[in-house]
């Protein structure tokens, strides 16, 4: 709401500064898993109904703070995710105006996620499950991460082509996977911030460790496209894929103690435009739990030993590294020392500066 | 001081203004509180979100430790304006403290909006009623039409050899404090007219609604009723039907003004009639800071102030002719020059007479760097370097502080004063009120500020 004739405006000569300061394009990931919301996993007390309420009534009102904001909802199924939900296309039906007929939307997106939970549960027939029963939250964070590049590019948020070809370059390195290398770009944050794009991980079933490559791409991913990831954990354990996302992207990570007010949590916390968070009280991290998963059996482990060359983690001694073919010389144990768990994670992060 | 008075951000700044009564009956009306919303700072709208639920009044220190120490001053602001909306009510206990709650109305309405969602103010009419129904590309040139030729003739009005009559009442509302309108002399555009022609689209589109606003008391119009339909109006969706005969008297005057400007169009069936909000109606309560109806660029400026505009718009060629020398029209094309002496007539043009006595600030440039960058040519303004080459819009500050070396303070003059003392207490009166501008000690002369002159007066007298 700066005036126009404002000194500032007018020396303010970047085409960025059209947009006001929250709009934003909330990316809302979903956790579908029905070994979680119908398991034994009672101790949740909020039933899956429950969720849904509290969660539409938190996209409504994500909606009601701007009319040029954005949700889209991705539900993270066991086997499968998918996009349900998009403010901006069911918009399309009847143009503009900020939000269209939300009863019905809201009919529309439900029907979409019954029909997205039964198309989930006949793949989970084929392949019944072992062992911890994760959702699949690398490929819905990657489906949300693919969607904001989509907007990026086309432009319609973003008026600046070096921008734009950057995030070009980042999207492309970090489709490889294990091994990755980044195109350094500096990205101008103060261009950024006026977009306020965000994803928010609501998430309840535990962590799979077998994706943990794929979801730190994803995370890495979305640190260079200056994307926050939130997480409001809603299942009994921390996670400690999303305590990682939200400590690197700069988002927020909070377990609400209590389910039953869970609208209030994410109106407080996470309906906070990103311009905002900057001096607000936000819930700080307790801890992060860094530990990685190896390459090789996927379970998560404290030590283990890291390829120099590509950084590939395995929890046993191997001769060759599996991702990139690098040959270990022979290895000497006072030299080859595994490192502990902190100093790995910090190394992980600078590496991947 | 420049005067600022055209820049009047939104509708809140107008709703803001009415009086408690009325603000609450507005809350009545759903919409007005979405808009009402969305209007304020992004810290003011969390706010309100987070209060939604609590019934009981929050005290404000709480509320303060919700931010962090650099966020007090955004803090206070927000609460300032939620207050001054009267979407918060204050409230002070025996023990003095304040605490704030949210409107009743207000809070009812939004908790309702959450939970069932937004819904449109009025159905649109069946397209089997409706048989033809103009095209979103239709509908938009439409607007633009209305809308340019509204401004053409604006500016056309201004030129002694193009006069035109205004052809309904409605115009000489708007034009009002664009064009002086003076006896026997041709109408010229005021500095506000100028600023005005220069500024985008919804800036101006806000401005006229303004000035309609404030005249509809003229007309025996309530100005809360006309605000609420207007931001209802803003909540239909373009290019959609809707009856007219769903509205009062009220509105249905308000539909045909607005209709002249291209903010609706009018059409009429067999048996009923109906309205067809265009762009420029539905984007009337988003805030000016908003590109949605962000226009392509279409000016070239070139380190040689030569000028490029691939426009075969009339008005964007008269709109140039205000600032420039436009030297030769192809069919999509004007060619011109930013030239001193171009600039030296925009600047005259920008400053009525009156104010030509005040030291007068830098507007006038500012509002033409602006205009060239916000209208740059997409080519241009891709670019990584400024959108208006630097030089050029060095130059044309340095041609603008060129006009404004002598500064002119109205003053008065005393001499002959009877003694040495008389004078210096004099020089000393008038140092302290401010007002001294020049002394002579030795022939005992001063000059004093108009201002204080009757202070003045009333000291020397009181000297004898």
């Amino acid at each position: 709401m700066v005036s126009h004739i404002g000194p500032v405006t007018v020396m303010d000569s970047a085409p960025s500064k059209q947009y006001s300061d929250d709009v934003s394009l909330v990316m809302v990931l979903l956790d579908t898993n029905p070994f979680f919301w119908g398991g034994e996993n009672t101790t949740t007390k909020v039933s899956f109904s429950n969720f849904l309420i509290h969660v539409i009534s938190f996209l409504n009102s994500v909606l009601l703070l701007n009319q040029l904001n954005q949700v889209v909802v991705i539900a993270t199924g066991y086997n499968s995710c998918d996009y349900i939900f998009d403010s901006s296309t069911s918009e399309s039906l009847n143009v503009s105006s900020g939000n269209g007929k939300m009863p019905a939307l809201c009919s529309k997106m439900l029907q979409k996620l019954e029909e997205f939970v039964i198309r989930d549960e006949q793949l989970s027939k084929e392949n019944s499950p072992s062992g911890i029963v994760s959702s699949l939250l690398s490929g819905s964070l990657s489906l949300a991460l693919c969607y904001i590049q989509k907007v990026l590019r086309s432009g319609r948020l973003h008026p600046n082509p070096r921008l734009r070809d950057a995030f070009f370059s980042v999207v492309v390195a970090c489709l490889g996977i294990g091994c990755i290398s980044f195109n350094f770009i500096e990205i101008e944050l103060s261009h950024l911030t006026d977009i306020n794009l965000q994803i928010l991980c609501l998430q309840g079933s535990p962590d799979g460790p077998e994706q943990y490559v794929a979801v730190m791409n994803a995370i890495f991913s979305a640190q260079r496209s200056m994307v926050p990831i939130d997480s409001c954990i809603v299942g009994v354990q921390h996670s400690a894929f999303l305590q990682q996302a939200s400590y690197i992207t700069g988002g927020v990570y909070l377990k609400p103690p209590q389910l039953d007010g869970l609208f209030q949590y994410l109106s407080t916390v996470f309906a906070t435009d990103l311009h905002s968070r900057s001096f607000l009280q936000l819930p700080k991290p307790v801890g992060v739990d860094f530990r990685a998963s190896c390459f090789c059996h996927k379970s998560t482990i404290d030590m283990g030993y890291i390829c120099s060359v590509c950084l590939s983690i395995f929890c046993k001694q191997h001769k060759k590294c599996s991702t990139c073919g690098s040959v270990f010389g022979q290895a000497n144990p006072e030299v080859k020392l595994p490192t502990d768990r902190k100093r790995k994670a910090i190394d992980l992060n600078a590496a991947y500066n | 001081m420049p005067q600022v008075k055209i820049i009047a951000k939104n509708f809140m700044d107008m709703v803001a203004a009415l009086p408690a009564l009325k603000l609450d009956k507005l809350y009545d009306n759903t919409f007005i509180c979405e808009a009402v919303l969305r209007s304020l700072p992004p810290l003011a709208k969390k706010y309100v979100l987070q209060l939604l639920y609590i019934d009981e009044p929050v005290t404000a220190k709480s509320m303060e430790d919700w931010v962090l120490t650099d966020g007090t001053s955004k803090h206070r602001v927000a609460i300032d304006r939620l207050i001054q909306l009267r979407v918060f009510l204050e409230i002070t206990d025996r023990k003095k403290e304040t605490s704030y709650r949210l409107n009743p109305k207000f809070q009812g309405n939004l908790q309702h909006y959450i939970v069932h969602g937004g819904v449109l103010p009025r159905e649109s009419m069946s397209s089997s009623i409706t048989v033809r129904l103009p095209t979103a590309e239709e509908l938009d040139s439409y607007a633009l039409e209305q809308w340019e030729s509204f401004l053409l003739q604006l500016i056309s009005s201004s030129q002694p050899e193009k006069m035109t009559s205004f052809t309904s009442s409605m115009m000489k509302i708007f034009q009002q404090g664009l064009l002086s309108l003076r006896d026997k002399e041709a109408p010229k555009l005021t500095e506000s007219g100028f600023q005005f022609l220069l500024m985008d689209t919804n800036a101006q589109l806000w401005y006229i609604i303004r000035e309609y606003i404030i005249n509809s008391e003229v007309r025996g119009v309530d100005s809360a009723d006309l605000i609420s339909f207007l931001l209802e109006l803003s909540f239909h969706v373009t290019g959609q039907a809707y009856n007219a005969s769903t509205l009062n008297d009220v509105q249905r005057s308000a539909i045909n003004d607005l209709a002249e400007l291209g903010l609706i169009k009018l059409q009429q069936g067999r048996k009923d009639n109906w309205f067809i909000p265009t762009k420029l109606a539905t984007n009337l309560s988003v805030s000016l800071s908003d590109s949605s109806s962000r226009k392509q660029g279409f000016v070239v400026v070139e380190t040689n102030f030569r000028l490029y505009a691939y426009s075969t718009s009339k008005l964007h060629c008269e709109i140039l002719r205000l600032f420039a020398r436009v030297e030769y029209q192809l069919p999509n094309l004007i060619v011109g020059a930013i030239t001193k002496e171009s600039l030296y007539t925009a600047f005259e043009n920008g400053i009525t007479s009156e104010q030509a006595i005040v030291p007068y600030s830098e507007t006038v440039n500012l509002q033409i760097i602006s205009f060239l960058q916000q209208n740059a040519h997409p080519r241009v303004s891709d670019r990584a370097a400024p959108s208006v080459p630097e030089n050029v819009t060095d130059q044309i500050r340095l041609w603008e502080s060129d006009l404004n070396r002598v500064e002119v303070t109205p003053a008065n003059f005393y001499d002959e004063f009877p003694s040495k003392d008389v004078f210096e207490g004099a020089c000393d009166y008038a140092r302290d009120n401010g007002g001294l501008l020049w002394e002579d000690s030795k022939r005992m002369r001063l000059v004093v500020k108009a201002e204080i002159h009757t202070l003045m007066r009333d000291y020397l007298h009181r000297q004898k």
